[in-house]
């Protein structure tokens, strides 16, 4: 009886799967993505309509959306069985160069320029896709740089103005804790959250080189900017300016957002997806109270460049895994996010695209601010969590979290990043 | 001499039945499971980031180099850790729960399938909502310490307390497990059994410690040997609510695992924790089983 | 008597204390459910600005509109069809496995046994990239039945071992008075084992069952296309990069659970019944 019933289920199994037989023509492209839901869906599927009721190429794009959780360990998977996608997005830096490395994303730099994208694309945009002076990747989606969001209705109550340099930004915060509100509103058990708040002192501290001199093994984590910047978070934690009990509250359950639309909270050091994400929560409360200034400067530091920003230019990248013909049409694909019908539109869905004329169809004004900032930026630093390889990272956020939650000195955090980044170095 | 014989011919019959009794789950088990664990072993030889075309053989190095990882025998001790403590908490509070309904009875079906209700929420629902209930500020714990006079406790971000919170939560999960689990182990005791005590006298009490726990305890240990294998190769809510943090603290041997072949482009020796893991798991088990059972009837 | 007076006191004050217990234990399991149900009908913002464990100002039911009239009955189908056929193949198949191991004499019993111990060792992530590779060549990536082999595999070994153990508990006199009156060893595990292994198999049935309900990493690894997700995929929909709505995947959650709970009011209630009167015939 079972083995009939069993051989039954086989039967009907191997029939099914014969009749749904999934076989992607040669004239399909497939194209993973993380834009599974809301904006990110529509924006990603706009595109594909444009380019496939448009195209000449013979070729036709298929949308394969995934929820961006484990979106990683997918792509992983997929590769290692060698069955990587021909078009995919990342988010740049050492996970861009694995896939480099391991021959899963195409040198573009000519198709690039023939496309016409160099002028179109933002210059920072396009160093964030290079590697080794070649462009393996096209930026498409959104300008995320970190700044501090503030809550415009507290400081005009309390009659604070926009702090321009830290000791300002330690006044407001002192202020703001006297008056019973926490300065900032950081949850960091999700870890990448606190990093926000390090990168930008010390980049305030000691500019770009000394990261970018670590990285290539002639500096060091310990460096003194980075050190300060680990000192200046346990000095915050220390006077309050950080919720209690930071290392437990989620930034994906929406635990810090909820300390700013409480007003328990008045400031906030983030990405500027922060601008979409709290207007998809309540557009209301984002026009009544949010305002931005990016990171201020650091008066010890005269011949720092304040202008340095730390952000992503195109938060999603495409890379290609097809050659020739298919790789022609992948790419005429990817330039479409920059034709002006596509700006405007994912201007309108709260983005700020990656290309020269965003600025045009900008119409928000805390949008506006930001994206000024980003054209007067004499650098864009990417996230060290994105930019550094994964372990290093890793090494990074671990320390990081034990130093807001004071059980870690910054000495001892930044030595095991270090240490991380020479075990990196050394198997290289 | 005949007898032998006849007894050899009916152990081949034996072998021939247990044989097909036992094929189909050796095709799945060699597919699913012996495939991939030789593979995990294959590949803990090489130096691989686990999408490239060329893997580097470098023979043991990937172990050598895990036996004096501190962070793999760190994430091992809380292995054991929640393996302790979920098992001592776990199973006598689900033998208690089954114990409780197999003396009440019918009437108490809304108790068992209330207490079943853990088991079912996603773990997704479960880090969501224990992040809120456990805040430092406003949370139920810090409440009801505020209630007394006491300070606000911040229980998932204090590297020395978040394991055993997630310990607990656990075991707010699994429990309800080990409740089914003894109410099928109760329904082999037959009725007269418990009617015979009752006759001669017994109290509840009585009828439990003295007749219903021995007769339990195989299904008990088998309990025990789950609550094991169960815990040490524990994954879900340590990824879905601290990401091993805070720091480190919090990191498993399966996360761990996880973070070097899925994140770090670290394959190679991702799978020789795997490898590890497996190894280190499988000995342990089948030697308590051993020492459990060894003692026991048979 | 005089003893038996004072232990029938000390057994009703246990009996109170232990009902006490029961209670708390009560509302310490159903809790998190009930706020779970309470956010599923708030808005999003009102969540968040109002905080988790607040009664919702009206009761907002967009949350579950939305999901219903979106896919959600597709997933909800293909975790039906994924779960049936899976648990019936595993249960058949342990059922099979289980019975010459815990009943036969033979040489390689102990050593298959231990294998298959060791079998529930097994990090399920290392078995992603392999099973992902086979479920590629054997056509089945982007099917509801690619989950099907992996999830019947991931639940035979715990499954053969728990009723290996609970088929020893049976008496062993079944069988010899059974094998004097003709049985052969196929009949004897249709007609006695199988049937005499309920509530250990029904155990099984609820805990694989609900393991298979809500799996993710399979699902997530070996489908793609929204027409073949399964249930525990359904959430992503409602779920950014940077924000999501947690209400709606309350919804989710709710409406997901739901089947589950209804199932084993009626299984348990059933499973624990047949399985008392086999064991009174035994």
């Amino acid at each position: 009886m079972k083995k009939r019933l069993i051989s039954v289920l086989f039967a009907a199994t191997l029939s099914l799967t014969s009749v749904m037989g999934l076989t992607a023509s040669a004239e399909e492209l497939r194209f993973w993505n993380v834009g599974a839901e809301g904006n990110d869906l529509a924006i990603v599927e706009k595109a594909i309509e444009i380019y496939n009721s448009t195209t000449e190429s013979g070729y036709t794009i298929v949308n394969e959306p995934t929820q961006n959780d484990a979106y990683k360990e997918k792509l992983v998977i997929a590769m290692s069985s060698g069955e990587c996608p021909d078009m995919y997005t990342h988010w740049s830096g050492g996970p861009m160069n694995e896939y480099i490395n391991s021959g899963y994303a195409q040198d573009v730099t000519e198709l690039f320029n023939a496309n016409g994208l160099s002028d179109k694309i933002v210059q920072g945009g396009i160093a964030q896709s290079t590697y080794n002076d070649s462009i393996y990747a096209i930026p498409y989606l959104n300008v995320s740089v970190s700044g501090i969001y503030y809550n415009k209705t507290i400081f005009d109550d309390l009659g604070l103005a926009v702090p321009t340099t830290i000791g300002e930004l330690e006044t407001v915060c002192d202020t703001l804790v006297e008056n019973g509100i926490i300065p900032f509103a950081l949850a960091n058990s999700t870890k990448w959250t606190g990093s926000m708040y390090f990168m930008n002192l010390a980049a305030r501290y000691g500019g770009l080189e000394p990261f970018a001199k670590a990285v290539a093994g002639e500096g060091s984590f310990e460096d003194e900017c980075f050190i300060w910047a680990g000192e200046k978070i346990v000095e915050w934690v220390e006077k309050g300016y950080f919720p209690e009990g930071v290392n437990s509250l989620s930034e994906d359950d929406g635990q810090a957002r909820q300390l700013l639309y409480t007003g328990e909270a008045a400031m906030s050091c983030i990405g500027s997806w922060y601008t979409s994400t709290i207007k998809s929560d309540s557009e209301e409360f984002f026009d009544e109270n949010m305002g931005w200034f990016a990171f201020p400067a650091y008066e010890g530091a005269e011949d720092v460049d304040p202008s340095i920003l730390i952000g992503t230019l195109g938060d999603n990248f495409i890379s290609f895994n097809c050659e020739g013909e298919a790789l022609d049409a992948a790419v005429e694909f990817a330039s479409i996010f920059s034709t002006p019908e596509m700006v405007e539109f994912m201007a309108e869905c709260g983005k700020i695209p990656p290309t020269t004329d965003a600025a045009d169809y900008i119409t928000d004004p805390v949008t506006k601010t930001i994206f000024e900032a980003v054209q007067n930026a004499s650098a864009v630093q990417l996230w060290y969590d994105q930019y550094l390889p994964s372990a290093v990272a890793n090494a990074h956020l671990d320390g990081l979290q034990e130093v807001f939650g004071l059980t870690k000195t910054p000495a001892e955090a930044q030595a095991m990043m270090q240490a991380a980044m020479e075990e990196y170095n050394a198997n290289k | 001499m005949k007898e032998n014989s006849l007894q050899k011919s009916r152990q081949r019959e034996t072998n021939k039945v247990a044989a097909v009794f036992l094929a189909p789950v050796m095709l799945i088990l060699v597919l699913y499971v012996f495939y991939p664990i030789v593979n995990t072993f294959q590949t803990s030889l090489y130096e691989w980031n686990g999408i490239s075309a060329d893997k580097i053989f470098i023979g043991i190095s990937n172990w050598s180099k895990l036996i004096k990882d501190g962070n793999f025998w760190f994430a091992f001790s809380n292995n054991i850790k929640i393996m302790i403590l979920s098992i001592c908490i776990q199973i006598p509070l689900g033998l208690a729960m089954a114990t409780f309904l197999d003396f009440a009875g019918k009437k108490t079906n809304v108790f068992k399938v209330i207490w079943f209700i853990p088991m079912l929420v996603s773990s997704v629902a479960i880090g969501f909502l224990f992040t809120y209930a456990l805040a430092t500020k406003g949370g139920m714990i810090s409440s009801i310490s505020n209630f007394f006079g006491g300070p606000n406790i911040d229980l998932l971000g204090n590297p020395s307390t978040a394991l055993y919170t997630i310990i607990a939560i656990i075991a707010w999960q699994f429990t309800p497990f080990y409740m089914v689990y003894c109410m099928a182990a109760y329904t082999n005791i037959s009725p007269e059994v418990f009617e015979a005590a009752r006759i001669d006298g017994a109290t509840r009490g009585q009828y439990f410690w003295k007749i219903a726990l021995p007769l339990l305890t195989p299904s008990l240990k088998s309990a025990a040997i789950l609550s094991m294998v169960g815990s040490l190769k524990y994954f879900d809510l340590i990824y879905v609510m601290t990401n091993g943090g805070p720091g480190r603290s919090t990191e498993l041997m399966a996360t761990y695992m996880y973070k070097l072949s899925f994140s770090e482009f670290n394959m190679g020796y991702g799978s020789a924790v795997a490898a590890g893991m497996f190894l280190l798991i499988s000995v342990i088990a089948l030697f308590t089983m051993k020492v459990i059972n060894g003692k026991g009837e048979d | 008597m005089e003893q038996y007076k004072k232990n029938k006191i000390k057994s009703r004050i246990c009996w109170v204390i232990a009902s006490i217990l029961a209670v708390i234990q009560l509302l310490i399991a159903i809790l998190p459910f009930f706020f779970m149900v309470l956010n599923s009908f708030k808005e999003k913002f009102e969540m968040l600005t109002k905080g988790v464990f607040t009664l919702p100002d009206t009761f907002y039911i967009d949350n579950y509109k939305e999901v219903l009239s979106g896919k959600f009955f597709t997933f909800f189908l293909n975790s039906v069809i994924v779960l049936l056929v899976a648990l019936t193949i595993l249960l058949l198949v342990a059922a099979c496995a289980s019975y010459p191991l815990s009943r036969f004499k033979f040489k390689l019993n102990a050593p298959i046994y231990a294998l298959i111990v060791a079998c529930m060792s097994i990090p399920v992530h290392v078995t992603l990239i392999p099973i992902f590779k086979m479920t590629r060549s054997m056509h089945l990536y982007d099917t509801i039945w690619s989950l099907i082999g992996p999830y019947v595999a991931m639940g035979v070994p715990i499954s053969v071992f728990i009723l290996t153990s609970f088929m020893k508990g049976i008496p062993k006199e079944i069988e010899e008075s059974a094998e004097i009156d003709g049985c052969n060893k196929f009949k004897m595990f249709t007609k006695m084992i199988f049937p005499l292994s309920k509530p250990g198999l029904s155990t099984l049935a609820i805990y694989n069952g609900v393991n298979m309900w809500n799996e993710f990493s399979f699902a997530y690894t070996l489908t793609q296309s929204a027409e073949h997700r399964t249930l525990p995929l359904a959430v992503w929909e409602f779920r950014g990069r940077y924000s999501m709505n947690t209400p709606m995947i309350m919804a989710v959650l709710v409406l997901t659970l739901l089947p589950m709970l209804i199932l084993f009011i009626f299984a348990q209630d059933k499973l624990v019944k047949g399985m008392t009167a086999g064991a009174v015939k035994g």
